[in-house]
C-alpha cells in the first residue's frame, strides 16, 4: 500500500518534471542567447534555434564573404541548418509526447515511447552541430571564424539526456496495461491539447510583438546596439516627443491629417445606408443586381491597383487629359495626382469609390429581411415613398449602422496606410501622411525604432480606450454593444 | 376625382424620382467600371494611338503584343509564382485551421473554454503596432523568407469566429449520436462538421485568397532584401512609382523595348494583375456577400 503510494507519487513527480523540461526546451528554442547552433561568430547573434531552422538565408546572412573566400565551407552551414531542423523537430515531438502523457496509462506509455526517439533526434542534430564545430576549427582564418561551442549546445544536450532518462524511468514505473485497454484521455483535456498549436501560433504572432514595446524605453538602433541596461533610457523618448521641435511639428501635422480624414469618413458613414435605401427603390431586380455587382468590384482590388487605375484616368497622359486635349478644351495637360489641393477630399473620394457599393450590401440584405406587411399596411394608411423610408426602413437599419459606427470610432486613429502610401508623393506628403504611414516611414524606412514604437504603442492604447468607451456609451444610450 | 389627381401627381413624382434614382446609380456604376474598361482597351489597342491618347471608348487596331511581350519579363513571372504559391498554400492552411479551431471552441466541455476563446478574440481588437510586429517577425527569421507570408496568417481569429458561429447554428443531434457510437473529435470533425460547414469554409477561402492575392504591405516590409520574393502587387507598385524600374525591364528585353512604352507597360501590368480577380469575381460573388452578412452578425 505504502509502496504503491510512493510509486504513484514518483510517477506524478517525474511526469510534471518532464512537462516542465519539454516546455522549457520549447521556450529556449526562441532564445538567441541559448542557440546551440551558433558555433561561430559568423552566425548573427540575434539568431535563435528556431530562426536557424526556418531561415537558411538568416543563418548565413553574415557568412557570405567567409564562404566565398573558402574560410569555411558552405556544406557546414547546410549541416547546421539541417541539424537545427532536427533539433527543433525533436523539441516539437517531445512537446507533443508530453502532451499525450495527460491521457490514461496506455497513452502515457505511448507518449514516452514517442519522447525517446524524439530526444535521439535532438541528439543527432546536436551531433551534426558538433561536426560543424570541429570543421570550423580547421579553418585557415580562425581569427575571423571565431568558433566555440555555445552554452545552448550543452543545455540542449542536458535536455535531451534528461528527457530520455525520465522516459525510461517512467516506462519502468508505469505498469504495462492490459492488451485490450483503449487509448483514452479526459475529453475536456483532449480539446485543449488539440487547441494548443493554434494558441501557440496566436501567442507567437499576436502576443509576442507586445514584448517589442520595450524598445520604446531603450536607446536602440537596429543591428548596431542591443538592448541592455546601459541603453535603458526610461521615458526619454516621451519627453523627446514634446521637446524636439521638428518631431513635434511632424506629429501635429500627421495628427491633423489623420483626424481630418477620419472625420470625413465618419461624417459620411451613413452614405452606404442611403445608397442601399435608394437602390432598393429601383423596380427592376436585374438592374439592382447589375448595379450591386459592378459597384462591389472595386472593393476587391488592392490599393496599388486603384492607384494604377488612378494613373490611367488622372495622370498627365491619362484619360481626362487625353480627352480634354484632343477635344481642344484645354491646351496644357494637368497631372491631377500631383499637388495637395483637395487631397483630403480626393482621398475620401477614392475610399468611397472603392467601398461604397460593398458597404451597402449589408444594408440591402437587412432591408430585404424587413417584414413586407409593414410596408403594405403603411401604404394602406396613405404613407408615401419617403415616409416609408423614414419610418420603416431607416429604423430597421439603425442597429447595424450603430455597430459599424462603433467600430469606425474605435478605428479613428487607424486609417490604414496602404492607400496613403500609394498616393503619396513629394508634392502632397505634408497633407497625406497619416499616423500609420508616419510610423512606417519613421520606423521601417528611416530605422528610428524607439520613437516609432512609442507612437505605435500610444496609438494602440488610445484605440483600445476608444473602443471600450464607445462601446460603453452605446450600451448606455442605445442599449446596443459589440461585446 | 380626388383619387385620380393623387394618382396623377404620384405618377409625375414617381417619374422624377425614378429618373434621378436610375441616373445616379447608372452614373456611379459607370464610374466603377469605366476605369477598368479604359485600362483594358488601352492595352489591346494600337500603341501609336494609345500614345496620342486617342483611345477613349472603342479599342482600335486590336493586338495582343503587349501581353506577349510582358511574358518575357522574368521578374514578373517570379512574382506571379510567389503570389500564386502563397495564395494557394496560405488559403488551404488558413481554411483547414479555421475549421478545426472553430470546431474546437464550440465544444462546451473544453477545459477553460472561455479563456481560450478570449485569448483568440482579444487579438482582433488589440495589436502591438507595426514596428513591434516587424521586429518580432525579424527576430523569428521570417523576414526575407517565404514562410513569412504563410505562418502568421494560419490562425485568422476573425475566420475562426465565423466558423464557430456557423457550426453553432448546425443542429447537434448528429454529432451527439456519433459520440455515443464512440467516435472521437477527429472523426466527428472529418465526417460531420467539415462537410456541413462547407458553405462558410468556401466563403472564408474566397476572402483569404483575395487577401493573399492583393497582399502588398507584408511584401514591402518583410522582403526588403529579397526582390525575388516580392509579390505581384509589390512589383506593380515599384513599376508604377519609379520610372527607373520600368526602364530596367525595358532595356533588359529587346522585344519589350520595341513594343512597349512606359505608359502601355504600366497599363498592361496592372491589367494582368486585375484579370484574375475579374475572372474569379462572378463565380465568387455570392460567397463575398454571404461573408459580409456573417461578419455583421458577430459585429
Amino acid at each position: 500500500m505504502v509502496a504503491s503510494g510512493f510509486r504513484n507519487f514518483s510517477i506524478k513527480f517525474l511526469e510534471i518534471f518532464m512537462r516542465v523540461v519539454a516546455i522549457f526546451s520549447a521556450v529556449v528554442m526562441f532564445s538567441p542567447t541559448m542557440n546551440p547552433a551558433r558555433v561561430t561568430d559568423l552566425i548573427n547573434k540575434t539568431t535563435s534555434l528556431f530562426t536557424s531552422a526556418i531561415s537558411y538565408s538568416r543563418l548565413t546572412s553574415e557568412a557570405g564573404r567567409a564562404i566565398r573566400l573558402e574560410w569555411v565551407s558552405q556544406g557546414d552551414f547546410t549541416i547546421i541548418y539541417i541539424a537545427s531542423i532536427l533539433i527543433s523537430l525533436g523539441v516539437l515531438f517531445t512537446l507533443i509526447g508530453s502532451g499525450l502523457s495527460i491521457g490514461n496509462q496506455k497513452l502515457k506509455r505511448l507518449s514516452y515511447m514517442i519522447i525517446i526517439p524524439s530526444s535521439l533526434l535532438q541528439l543527432t542534430g546536436l551531433f551534426g552541430i558538433w561536426r560543424a564545430y570541429r570543421s570550423f576549427g580547421e579553418s585557415s582564418r580562425l581569427d575571423r571564424v571565431v568558433y566555440q561551442l555555445p552554452g545552448g549546445f550543452f543545455i540542449f544536450i542536458a535536455i535531451a539526456l534528461m528527457t530520455i532518462l525520465l522516459s525510461v524511468a517512467l516506462l519502468l514505473l508505469i505498469p504495462r496495461p492490459d492488451k485490450d485497454m483503449p487509448y483514452d484521455m479526459d475529453r475536456s483535456k483532449q480539446l485543449v491539447l488539440m487547441y494548443m498549436p493554434f494558441a501557440a501560433l496566436l501567442f507567437i504572432f499576436s502576443y509576442m510583438p507586445l514584448l517589442g514595446w520595450r524598445y520604446a524605453f531603450f536607446d536602440y538602433k537596429a543591428g548596431v546596439t542591443s538592448l541592455s541596461l546601459d541603453s535603458f533610457v526610461g521615458f526619454k523618448w516621451f519627453t523627446f516627443l514634446f521637446k524636439n521641435k521638428a518631431t513635434l511639428n511632424d506629429i501635429v501635422r500627421v495628427m491633423r491629417n489623420t483626424l481630418v480624414m477620419s472625420s470625413l469618413g465618419l461624417a459620411t458613414s451613413w452614405l452606404p445606408m442611403i445608397f442601399a435605401m435608394f437602390l432598393v427603390e429601383a423596380k427592376s431586380s436585374r438592374y439592382k443586381r447589375f448595379v450591386q455587382t459592378f459597384t462591389t468590384i472595386p472593393n476587391f482590388i488592392s490599393w496599388v491597383l486603384v492607384y494604377g487605375l488612378a494613373l490611367a484616368i488622372f495622370s498627365t497622359d491619362g484619360f481626362i487629359n487625353s480627352l480634354f486635349l484632343n477635344l481642344g478644351w484645354r491646351t496644357r495637360a494637368v497631372n491631377y495626382l500631383m499637388g495637395d489641393r483637395f487631397i483630403w477630399f480626393k482621398m475620401w473620394a477614392w475610399g468611397t469609390w472603392k467601398g461604397l457599393g460593398w458597404s451597402a450590401i449589408i444594408y440591402i440584405a437587412t432591408i430585404s429581411s424587413i417584414d413586407p406587411t409593414l410596408y403594405e399596411s403603411a401604404t394602406i394608411d396613405g404613407a408615401g415613398r419617403f415616409q416609408k423610408m423614414r419610418y420603416i426602413t431607416l429604423p430597421s437599419l439603425m442597429p447595424t449602422y450603430f455597430v459599424l459606427l462603433i467600430m469606425a470610432v474605435a478605428a479613428f486613429l487607424s486609417n490604414g496606410m496602404e492607400q496613403y502610401l500609394v498616393f503619396e508623393n513629394a508634392t502632397n506628403t505634408a497633407k497625406i501622411t497619416v499616423l500609420d504611414l508616419y510610423v512606417y516611414q519613421l520606423g521601417i524606412k528611416n530605422g528610428v525604432i524607439p520613437l516609432s514604437t512609442l507612437i505605435g504603442m500610444v496609438k494602440s492604447l488610445i484605440s483600445v480606450v476608444l473602443l471600450f468607451s464607445v462601446n460603453k456609451l452605446s450600451k448606455v444610450v442605445r442599449e446596443e454593444s459589440i461585446f | 376625382m380626388k383619387a385620380l389627381t393623387i394618382n396623377g401627381k404620384g405618377k409625375i413624382g414617381d417619374f422624377v424620382f425614378n429618373l434621378i434614382n436610375y441616373s445616379f446609380f447608372t452614373a456611379f456604376t459607370i464610374a466603377c467600371i469605366y476605369p477598368f474598361y479604359y485600362l483594358f482597351i488601352n492595352t489591346i489597342s494600337d500603341n501609336g494611338l494609345v500614345q496620342r491618347g486617342l483611345i477613349t471608348f472603342i479599342p482600335k487596331g486590336i493586338h495582343l503584343t503587349n501581353y506577349i511581350a510582358l511574358a518575357e519579363v522574368n521578374e514578373l513571372g517570379t512574382s506571379f509564382l510567389v503570389t500564386i504559391s502563397r495564395t494557394v498554400i496560405g488559403t488551404v492552411l488558413m481554411v483547414g485551421v479555421s475549421a478545426f479551431a472553430g470546431y474546437l471552441v464550440t465544444r462546451k466541455e473544453m477545459q477553460n473554454r472561455k479563456f481560450w476563446y478570449r485569448f483568440l478574440i482579444i487579438t482582433m481588437y488589440f495589436d502591438a503596432g507595426l514596428i513591434p510586429w516587424y521586429l518580432n517577425m525579424s527576430m523569428l527569421g521570417l523576414t526575407n523568407n517565404f514562410l513569412g507570408y504563410i505562418i502568421p496568417g494560419i490562425v485568422a481569429p476573425f475566420n475562426v469566429i465565423l466558423v464557430k458561429t456557423y457550426i453553432e447554428s448546425i443542429p447537434v443531434e448528429l454529432e451527439e449520436s456519433a459520440f455515443i457510437d464512440g467516435a472521437g473529435y477527429l472523426t466527428v470533425f472529418r465526417h460531420i462538421i467539415w462537410p456541413l460547414s462547407k458553405p462558410i469554409l468556401a466563403t472564408i477561402a474566397v476572402f483569404g485568397a483575395v487577401g493573399h492575392w492583393n497582399s502588398f504591405m507584408d511584401s514591402l516590409i518583410l522582403m526588403q532584401g529579397s526582390p525575388h520574393l516580392q509579390t505581384v502587387q509589390h512589383r506593380l507598385y515599384n513599376y508604377l512609382n519609379q520610372a527607373s524600374n520600368l526602364d530596367a525591364i525595358m532595356s533588359r528585353s529587346g522585344a519589350v523595348k520595341d513594343v512597349l512604352d512606359s505608359k502601355v507597360i504600366k497599363y498592361t501590368i496592372s491589367m494582368v494583375t486585375i484579370i484574375p480577380i475579374l475572372v474569379v469575381y462572378p463565380f465568387m460573388q455570392r460567397y463575398f456577400e454571404r461573408g459580409i452578412m456573417l461578419g455583421a452578425v458577430k459585429g
